[in-house]
């Protein structure tokens, strides 16, 4: 099953030189495998294990969270405006389910 | 316990923080666990405790208060050109999985923000290694009333 990911951008329009967010949200339970359910049994774990941006097909971040992160997780992460361009969001999580948000960065 | 005054006491934290300017200290934390972190440390970046280097270049936000473990913002900021981060890491002392999550600024600015789950209240390490081989510490830590691991 895909993963919902939504991507944008704080500002939405950066001036050029100027630092913006990216922030990430994903629709993922991310199950630690340490949580039981109602009858006991542990819920086996399933969370998003590599996060990756390109911009513009280049690899330009990644972050390989833990099983610890929160459900529907959010990953933030900073750069600075130089050209216009679509960043492209890659999630993947332990069984292989993958996710993939874009976002177009336009200069104020 | 609701919504709004989960927001309310989530707030107050966050702004006695951001007063508090983090003081950066590696001893006398609430909720360390020092051999719980070090079997992690030795793991995933092959080092102990004490080749940690403790720096103020490292600007590390947690809430001093979490009602629930389930959801917990985090936010690292390191004050180094990005050229010379080669990684970041988190890790919590307490958790059945120390290892929170490690982030390859490359291109990016060395800034990370996630939500994390936290077992129980426990101190947070964030763990930057530079460019030329050094592992700086910046630590925090967060109590925790009901706890997102169990």
């Amino acid at each position: 099953m895909a993963i919902r990911t939504i991507v944008r951008l704080t500002p939405a329009k950066p001036k050029a030189g100027e630092n913006f967010k990216l922030q990430v949200v994903a629709q993922h339970p991310n199950e630690p495998g340490t949580r039981r359910d109602a009858e006991g049994k542990i819920i086996p774990a399933k969370y998003i294990n590599q996060v990756e941006i390109y911009f513009e097909g280049e690899k330009v971040a990644e972050a390989k969270p833990g099983p610890s992160t929160s459900a529907n997780p959010l990953y933030g992460f900073m750069f600075k405006a130089e050209k216009a361009g679509t960043f492209t969001v890659k999630l993947k999580d332990t069984d292989g389910d993958t996710g993939e948000g874009t976002v177009k960065l336009e200069l104020a | 316990m609701n919504r709004r005054a989960f927001l309310r006491t989530t707030g107050v934290a966050l702004g006695a923080v951001a007063l508090a300017g983090l003081p950066v200290r590696a001893q006398g934390l609430e909720g360390e666990d020092l051999a719980n972190l070090e079997k992690a440390l030795q793991a995933v970046l092959g080092k102990g405790f004490k080749d940690l280097t403790p720096s103020n270049v490292i600007k590390l936000t947690m809430p001093a208060i979490a009602e629930s473990g389930a959801n917990v913002p985090a936010e690292v900021e390191v004050n180094l050109p990005s050229s010379q981060v080669k990684a970041i890491h988190l890790f919590a002392d307490k958790n059945p999985t120390p290892h929170l999550v490690a982030f390859m600024p490359m291109k990016a600015l060395p800034y990370y923000a996630t939500r994390v789950r936290l077992a129980e209240t426990t101190a947070i390490r964030a763990v930057v290694e530079t460019a030329d081989g050094k592992f700086l510490l910046a630590s925090a830590s967060t109590r925790v009333t009901v706890g997102g691991c169990g």
